[in-house]
């Protein structure tokens, strides 16, 4: 990935590394508690029990979805029935706007609308793909917890620094945004 | 302890799962070749002779003008059926034994559609004009009939294409993740687009977690609804045989049914030539057997109430039908599909049977041949003997219809091995969310 | 509320089970089975109009027939007592076809006469519609047809020759009508009189045992031979409403 030197302040964060999921979400309560910014917490498999520990998460991906159902109906009727009056085939004794054959490509258009909008949701909603680059260690991919907080000052540094290691990780580092 | 031993393994996942991409054997290579060749030799060569030559070098006649063509794109649609709608209904149910094989199960459920998509140009006289089955403006000012189930046929089968195809990459963006660390190469820079940059930050899993939640829940009509509208090309018609209501719940369980057969196919064949034996064990075999028996039973049950139906009837044409399909001219591949498919899965009563490997593959391979021939006899029996005696005539398949059949066989293979290369075939992150399995969900402060 | 009362009722028509419109002709055939000898000059006459492939006997073997009308055979009783009964069997041109709702392409419909059309450049040969009819009167080009010197020179030029993967069926001999329907609008925009139209078949039945005509026209021989006692559908309880009627044969040794 490019590397982007900002220019203006950069931010700096303190990194802690854990073993298990549990002194990593203890140990992001901790830095909560003390009044930090909302860390982030990383790990190879999601971690339960964040959103008791810090705070809940609204989904927009609900949303998405409904309203991609609701397009994908109405554009299934429409495209079926504006289609059949556009060009006029009688078929089979039938009406020319039926309405079985037309309910169940209404259907399948729902579905696949909502599928599409679900998709747009998660990535507007998780900013995927990811253009700048952003902190991320690998082990945290492999069989470590990390727990991320940015800091603005140096005794805040100091601070949460101390906190990581009160909470038992293995590793604590500094990371500065714009560095790899 | 418990921490150590956990890191332990979790580091294994990975390093399985790269080896299984990066490390590629001569075996490997041997397999991939000679899928390839008959791919070329048995499906390409015959399809090109028949585009050239036209559909009389398939065995279809008149009245029987659909055959093993046909037959083979519902098969492989079935096929489909029970990769993506298994694992999303696993997956809302929460259910462990899933997370090594969905992956896997998936991608067979996505190749499956597309052999399917190639054996509907196959099938057509004039493949060259497929396009104007999709609705798109146009100068004719023609737009596809959207009344035909053929029609509803291809909306169906887009959408679940594009389902699964999205279900099975939105599963995968943490693997890639992973994977991508550990890769240098052409292979890097994949990995690199494909994992859209995921860190595994708690804000990304939720987001993960409930668009595929929603992704699952939107699916599994969807599979259901797929089948059924497949099924209705057939029971559309007023032609006796064909023109009934059970084909729609038939059709589906006949399709759940042979596409867990062939998971179970495809377990065996990862299990064995990927070094998976600590993911894939005798509880995914067992489970895995225990739905297989309860589909067959359940498959048997509705061919009962189709043979109950023909003979209540009396002297009509279905009686007609029936008569035709246990005594006629196809009768001895009427009585091997209720041997391979409501007899001898009977054998999966007996937990030993289960938990053997190799006689589940055998049985899972002999559930497919005996559910491709029910494909074939709906098609072949039905056409052969409809109201007008006077067109009474038998189908018999060409050479050219058998090759591409093994043909489309081996593209699915072909396609399936460049899979596993390619895809993390087996689910890094819900493998160690099993190794998880000391604590419940939910429960996260106890230790 | 003109834009409203427009779209209600183009909204009703488009509804409306059956045909959306009224029928311009409804061209119906009888087929009295008195008649008809089961000679076949119908089914040359056919082949000769249409450009109908002659097949060759190997693919009649494998069951590749191409003939747009056949004359069925239902043999009874073994020799010496052996009973034929026949019928000739073309496309019914049903008013509620099976095989026309099937097509995703829409290269089958029914049009304003009443004719259920095939519209050759049109088809991908997904041979549905041969599966859908009830009939079995719908053939499909499994190959290109030659015709060797000279036989070309006997094609008819107001049809086509079909090529490979393409359906085929009986049409009325639509070309005949369509200059019929031209020649009266020439002659003063009037409607084809009776008996002005007839297809290949009908003019060629030597017992007359074929008539074709519009059924909308109370006086026309079809419209009378419609009420005769003797007339029935084939397949009547499949309710696809065909334009064929056939008149029953009475014969002397009836049981």
């Amino acid at each position: 990935m490019h590397r982007r030197n900002r220019g203006t302040a950069m931010t700096r964060n303190v990194l802690g590394l854990f073993r298990d999921p549990d002194s990593a979400l203890a140990a992001a309560g901790r830095l909560k508690g003390a009044g930090f910014e909302r860390p982030e917490l990383m790990s190879p498999i999601p971690i339960h029990g964040v959103e008791e520990v810090l705070g809940p998460k609204k989904s927009v991906i609900k949303r998405f979805t409904l309203v991609g159902g609701l397009l994908g109906a109405i554009s299934g009727f429409t495209l079926a029935a504006w289609t059949a009056v556009l060009y006029v085939h009688p078929t089979g004794g039938r009406p020319i706007i039926t309405l079985p054959p037309f309910l169940i490509i209404t259907y399948e258009m729902t579905i696949l609308f909502g599928i599409l909008a679900t998709v747009l949701g998660f990535l507007i909603s998780a900013r995927f793909p990811a253009i700048r680059e952003r902190i991320y260690v690998p082990e945290t991919a492999v069989d470590r917890f990390a727990v991320v907080v940015a800091c603005s000052s140096d005794d805040l540094l100091q601070r949460a620094e101390s906190i990581l290691h009160e909470a038992g990780a293995e590793e604590v580092r500094r990371i500065t945004e714009g560095d790899s | 302890m418990q921490t150590e031993v956990r890191q332990a393994r979790f580091a294994d996942v990975n390093d399985d799962v790269v080896r299984s991409l990066v490390v590629t054997g001569r075996n490997y290579y041997i397999a991939l070749g000679i899928a390839g060749f008959v791919t070329l030799t048995c499906f390409f060569f015959p399809w090109f002779y028949q585009l050239y030559y036209g559909i009389g070098a398939a065995g279809m006649n008149s009245p029987t003008v659909w055959g093993t063509y046909l037959a083979s794109f519902i098969f492989w649609i079935g096929l489909s059926h029970s990769g993506t709608l298994l694992s999303c209904v696993l997956h809302l149910t929460n259910s462990e034994w899933r997370k090594a094989m969905y992956r896997s199960a998936e991608a067979m459920t996505f190749f499956s559609l597309f052999v399917a998509i190639t054996m509907v140009m196959v099938h057509i006289g004039r493949p060259w004009f497929i396009h104007w089955a999709a609705p798109y403006p146009n100068q004719m000012g023609l737009w596809p009939n959207f009344r035909s189930p053929l029609m509803f046929d291809v909306m169906a089968i887009m959408t679940y294409l594009t389902g699964s195809g999205i279900f099975i990459y939105m599963g995968a963006i943490p693997d890639f993740a992973a994977v991508r660390d550990r890769t240098t190469g052409w292979r890097h820079h994949l990995y690199v687009l494909l994992s859209l940059g995921w860190r595994g930050t708690d804000k990304e899993w939720h987001r993960l977690g409930w668009a595929y939640t929603f992704l699952a829940v939107l699916i599994i009509p969807l599979a259901v609804s797929v089948h059924s509208i497949v099924s209705w090309d057939f029971a559309l018609s007023i032609v006796p045989g064909l023109h009934q209501t059970i084909f729609a719940p038939y059709f589906v369980v006949g399709a759940i049914y042979s596409g867990t057969a062939g998971i179970v196919t495809v377990m065996f064949v990862l299990r064995k030539y990927m070094n998976f034996e600590h993911y894939i064990t005798k509880l995914h075999f067992d489970n895995l057997g225990k739905l297989l028996l309860l589909l067959s039973l359940l498959w048997t049950y509705i061919n009962m109430l189709e043979l109950f139906t023909g003979w209540f009837s009396g002297t009509s044409t279905e009686y007609e039908q029936l008569k035709y399909k246990l005594t006629g001219f196809y009768a001895p591949l009427y009585w091997e599909m209720i041997l391979f498919c409501a007899v001898a899965p009977l054998l999966l009563i007996s937990r030993k049977f289960r938990t053997s490997f190799v006689p589940m593959l055998i049985l899972s391979i002999a559930i497919n041949i005996g559910m491709y021939t029910e494909r074939f006899l709906i098609v072949a029996t039905t056409l052969s003997r409809q109201y007008l005696p006077g067109s009474w005539r038998v189908y018999v398949p060409s050479l050219v219809e058998i090759s591409i059949l093994v043909g489309s066989l081996a593209l699915f293979v072909t396609l399936f091995l460049l899979f596993v290369k390619i895809f993390p075939s087996i689910s890094i992150y819900e493998i160690k969310e099993t190794m998880d399995a000391p604590k419940k969900q939910g429960d996260r402060h106890d230790t | 509320m003109n834009f409203i009362d427009r779209f209600m009722a183009s909204w009703r028509k488009y509804r409306k089970p059956g045909y959306y419109e009224e029928f311009d002709y409804a061209w119906t055939m009888t087929i009295d089975l008195d008649r008809c000898t089961g000679c076949g000059a119908c089914v040359t006459a056919c082949q000769a109009e249409n450009n109908i492939p002659i097949v060759g006997e190997k693919e009649l073997g494998r069951g590749r027939e191409m003939q747009w009308i056949r004359i069925e055979r239902y043999w009874e009783g073994e020799y010496p007592n052996a009973k034929l009964s026949f019928i000739p069997m073309l496309c019914q041109h049903c008013d509620a076809a099976p095989c026309e709702t099937v097509c995703p392409v829409s290269a089958t419909y029914h049009n304003q006469d009443g004719l259920n059309t095939q519209i050759y450049n049109r088809c991908i040969g997904t041979r549905s519609c041969a599966v859908y009819c009830p009939y079995e009167v719908r053939y499909f080009n499994y190959y290109d047809h030659h015709w060797d010197a000279p036989l070309e020179q006997q094609l008819n030029p107001d049809v086509t020759v079909r090529e490979k993967g393409v359906m085929e069926k009986c049409t009325f001999c639509v070309q005949r009508i369509r200059q019929a329907k031209d020649h009266a609008k020439d002659d003063g925009r009037r409607r084809v009189k009776d008996g002005e139209v007839q297809p290949a078949c009908v003019q060629t039945c030597p017992s007359e045992a074929m008539t074709f005509g519009d059924r909308k026209d109370a006086n026309s021989v079809v419209a009378k031979k419609m009420n005769d006692p003797r007339a029935y559908h084939v397949l009547e309880e499949t309710n696809t409403l065909p334009s064929v009627v056939y008149l029953k044969k009475v014969s002397a040794n009836a049981d």
